[in-house]
């Protein structure tokens, strides 16, 4: 038989979201921030916590279209903003391409920075097709990874800068 | 047949195959122990000691919320940790998962809160009032080895020191060597996974046991470790490691959290969760790789090496962790300085000091990574010496390929190797002797220097090393389940885990080199008691060795159980059938069944199996043993350029090479990438990470904006050649080279800034070489001039 337990109470808030495309009712306290409501409340899990402190990057998601650390701000502040995390970009060409170049160029060991470098790296590709190696380097500062000492994800940028979007749409 | 079959000749060993386990992460369904939910959850927030040292003199948990706090007072019938080491003098330590009577380290847990949310349980661990008595803080390693302090940890022991030994070796040296002595040291670290630990439990009434889902490295452990401290059998336990972002030895430890949370789940019968938070992470477990050398080296005029004479410190921390134990770590020192050199003489005094400081754990490349520091670093320095080149002085004195297999002063035997050859590879990827043309014309604000390393790494050390340590584990035979299922799947279990390590891929590509089976046919599971075999887990460069001799001898075991079914529904000897493309084919080709229907005949038609057939049918368990078991011993050599600014202090890494010899490589991609993110490691020791502690013990770098991890622009340009030298004991002359990446950097880079700052006078005898450490060092130059 569980225990039955009384805790202290505690104070939510009602409010909508825009995530992935579609409207969602999140009920949750004011402090919590846009990492946990997506995680804990909108069962969105790709989006990781390293740091909880906008160093690590783990929890880039997009915010109109352009990255932004989920782990910063209160999710309240997130109302009439086009939220998308990395599960929004299953069916995107470009989501595909990087996806391909990252396991060609062993960008990812345990995977657990992945989301947030596929979020930054679709940025780079889209916000800068000249970018060089030490561009994408200098661009990716704000995303940690322990395992690959990141040759790979700059090679697997370098690539799909190299033939996106002149390969097929579809991603292929 | 019609058709031709798939070419699955290029994924077996060898092959550069893409990983299996990438799909799932590039999608964002990896399954990380954050990303389970279990109806009913709770979560846990701990309340931790602000003090390094003090008497718990009284604990008030909030009026009205006590049931939803706990003491180690309400856990009274949990056992503390203790990881002996039976070696003699070792003075053992009782970690209690909840601090009981006094704390020894910031950060040590003294409660335990549960809320529906972590933010509501923090709430509560605020509430939570503990008086302290403050004691003497042991916060200096030295004080602690030498008996000055004022502060004693564990009040039954004689000294604050957990172990101390003596390798003595000894011998007659020439009277007219150069003799260089310094004192060296490598600074605390955190090893910084990126996904923290965490755990998820509940229990489990259907199967009358603890289900625990950890981000643990070597789930087995654990698990025994759980049961003995919560008075469960292990049949009790099931310990999972789901996907685990990345471990680095971090994940390797039995954690107090694991039994607190164990505890709460089967008091309150609720699934529990606590997911470590980032300064959790860095103030309460700042655990690794802080070293002090007291260390002369010894060499002949002619640059041979003569021999070594040290006394090392380390910093062990305020108990001993299980199963690795406080000792292990400067014990090795003294087993593991010689490195891959010949000397007459050797000396070395270790001491492990226990201090006011989070218990130590191995971190990728364990003591290794200090060793080679300290002995790289003042071959360097006799070199300059003696006026020779660093590789001139080091072709003297290592061990050559004519010396294979080779037994060193320390009776670790090397199995082969040509070290000399793969030095010279890394000087010449470098182009050492064009960086030392652009060194002669640059003498201003700006210097370049040029330094080398090299090592050895002993990897899947077996019995005969490990169970002299006496510690709680003792790695035996490694195995592994093998089964098909009716359809041809091959099914195997392993004990270890692999949480970066890529082993969803390599085992299968063993699997294809034995079976000639698609990688993508083959399912790996691993990281749950459950079903696996007992394993001591992913530690020490073993996996590649073990778990992929233990698959590869599941699978010839296998082969032989599915030769014989074949044999007999071909009607062809069983000799004379050949693996290949997921079946067996006849010799002369002209028949050839596959594994699909010799499985489905098994399972689905047994009415077509002979009376006599072996009825085990295809599941199995197979082990295997490296014999003899001292290890495979991989090694590289790594070479840069740098160049140092004296007015500012900061070091730029202008180029760097690396030649490495795993022996076979099972996948060349997956091992770039070990040692790619090594180095990366190996470059943050180097310059970047350190926590430091002030004189109460207090960490100072308890976030990643203090703690400061390499990124992308940190990495210079790398050259790696690859040589492979089969290792003659291991199953297809693999060896373990995981943590290789990350051992060589801190010497190298620190020889290449002493180069650099030479013609100065000033020496680097610390890492990570901070701005501060350089302009120190230039100081101190000035003023002995």
């Amino acid at each position: 038989m569980s225990a039955h337990l009384e805790f202290p109470e505690s104070h939510t808030v009602t409010f909508r979201l825009h995530v992935n495309g579609e409207e969602r009712e999140v009920s949750a306290e004011p402090r919590t921030h846009l990492a946990d409501v997506l995680r804990e409340h909108c069962g969105l899990t790709a989006t990781h916590l390293g740091c909880e402190q906008g160093v690590c990057g783990a929890c880039t998601v997009e915010i109109d279209g352009v990255p932004q650390r989920s782990c910063l701000q209160s999710a309240t502040r997130f109302e009439g903003r086009e939220i998308r995390t990395l599960e929004a970009f299953e069916n995107d060409p470009l989501g595909a391409a990087l996806r391909r170049a990252f396991s060609e160029e062993h960008a990812l060991q345990c995977g657990y920075c992945t989301p947030g470098m596929l979020i930054t790296a679709r940025d780079i590709v889209q916000r800068l097709p000249q970018a060089d190696e030490a561009r994408i380097r200098e661009e990716l500062a704000g995303n940690l990874c322990r395992c690959t000492g990141y040759r790979g994800i700059v090679r697997a940028i370098q690539r799909v800068l190299e033939t996106y979007p002149h390969e097929s749409s579809d991603g292929r | 047949m019609t058709g031709a079959p798939p070419d699955t000749q290029a994924k077996g060993i060898g092959a550069r195959l893409a990983r299996k386990e990438d799909a799932r992460f590039l999608s964002g369904r990896g399954e990380f122990v954050a990303d389970i939910r279990r109806p009913g959850m709770l979560d846990v927030a701990f309340v931790r000691a602000p003090v390094a040292h003090a008497r718990i003199v009284d604990i008030e948990k909030p009026e009205g919320w006590e049931s939803l706090v706990y003491t180690m007072a309400d856990m009274a019938e949990v056992k503390p940790i203790v990881a002996a080491s039976k070696l003699p003098g070792f003075q053992k330590s009782e970690q209690y998962p909840l601090a009981k009577d006094k704390v020894r380290f910031v950060g040590e847990m003294v409660a335990m809160c549960v809320a529906p949310s972590r933010a509501r349980a923090e709430d509560l661990a605020e509430q939570v009032f503990v008086d302290y008595e403050d004691l003497p803080v042991v916060s200096d390693m030295h004080a602690a080895a030498n008996g000055t302090a004022e502060g004693k940890l564990h009040e039954h022991w004689d000294s604050n020191v957990f172990l101390e030994t003596q390798v003595d070796n000894k011998a007659g040296i020439a009277d007219d060597v150069v003799s260089v002595r310094r004192q060296l040291s490598t600074s605390r670290q955190c090893q910084v996974p990126l996904e923290g630990r965490g755990v998820v439990c509940w229990w489990d009434h259907r199967l009358n046991r603890l289900e625990m889902t950890s981000a643990a490295q070597m789930p087995h452990i654990n698990r025994t470790g759980l049961a003995e401290c919560l008075g469960l059998d292990e049949g009790q336990v099931r310990v999972v490691s789901p996907d685990v972002g990345g471990g680095f030895g971090y994940k390797g430890i039995l954690l107090p959290e694991e039994i607190c949370c164990a505890w709460l789940a089967m008091k309150l019968d609720r699934p529990i969760r606590w997911i470590e938070d980032r300064n959790e992470h860095l103030s309460a477990n700042a655990n690794c790789r802080e070293h002090a050398y007291d260390i002369s080296v010894h060499v002949e005029r002619s640059g041979r090496l003569a021999g070594i004479d040290c006394d090392a410190i380390v910093d062990s921390g305020a108990y001993s962790s299980y199963p690795f134990s406080a000792c292990l770590e400067a014990a090795q020192i003294g087993s593991i300085l010689p490195g891959p050199y010949k000397m007459d003489s050797y000396s070395c005094h270790t001491r492990s000091a226990a201090t006011n400081k989070p218990p130590i754990l191995p971190y990728r490349g364990v003591a290794r990574t200090g060793v080679c520091f300290a002995l790289e670093v003042m071959l360097d320095i006799a070199a300059r010496e003696l006026g020779i080149e660093p590789f001139e002085l080091r072709e003297r004195s290592l061990v050559g390929p004519d010396d294979m297999p080779y037994t060193n002063i320390t009776n670790k035997l090397f199995d082969s190797g040509d070290y000399i050859a793969c030095m010279h590879r890394a000087v010449e990827a470098l182009d050492w002797s064009g960086w030392r043309a652009r060194q002669a014309e640059t003498n201003g604000r700006k210097r370049i220097g040029l330094g080398l390393a090299t090592f050895c790494e002993q990897g899947a050390h077996g019995t005969s090393v490990y169970h002299g340590w006496g510690i709680p584990m003792v790695p035996g035979y490694e195995q592994c389940n093998a089964r098909v299922t009716t359809d041809g799947i091959l099914e195997l279990q392993i004990g270890a885990h692999s949480h970066g390590q890529s082993m969803e891929t390599t085992m299968a590509q063993v699997a294809n080199t034995v079976l000639g089976i698609d990688p993508e046919q083959v399912r790996i599971m691993h990281g749950d008691t459950g079903g696996s075999p007992y394993s001591t887990g992913t530690w020490g460069s073993r996996n590649a060795v073990m778990s992929g001799g233990a698959v590869a001898a599941a699978c010839e075991k296998l082969a032989d159980r599915v030769r014989r079914l074949a044999s007999h529904l071909m009607d062809v000897a069983a000799d004379d059938l050949i693996f290949e493309n997921g079946g067996v084919v006849s010799g002369d080709r002209s028949r050839s069944m596959t594994l699909a229907d010799i499985a489905h005949t098994w399972y689905r038609a047994p009415q077509l199996l002979p009376d006599d057939v072996d009825p085990a049918g295809l599941g199995l368990v197979a082990g295997y043993k490296m014999r003899p078991d001292m290890g495979t011993f991989s090694y590289a050599t790594h070479a840069c350029a740098v160049e140092v600014d004296t007015v500012t202090g900061a070091v730029k890494l202008l180029d760097y090479a690396i030649c490495e010899d795993g022996g076979v490589l099972l996948n060349p991609m997956v091992v770039e990438g070990q040692l790619l993110g090594g180095l990366a490691q190996g470059i943050g020791t180097a310059l970047y990470e350190e926590i430091p502690f002030d004189d109460e013990a207090q960490p100072l770098a308890s976030t990643l904006a203090d703690y400061m991890v390499p990124g992308a622009a940190e990495m210079p340009h790398l050259t790696i050649e690859h040589m492979e030298t089969p290792s003659p004991f291991s199953t297809f002359g693999q060896k373990g080279i995981g943590e290789g990446g990350a051992i060589a950097p801190p010497a190298a880079i620190t020889n290449a800034v002493n180069d650099a700052l030479g013609g100065l006078g000033a020496e680097i005898h610390s890492v990570p070489i901070s701005p501060e450490r350089v302009i120190a060092a230039l100081e101190a130059a000035h003023e002995s001039d």
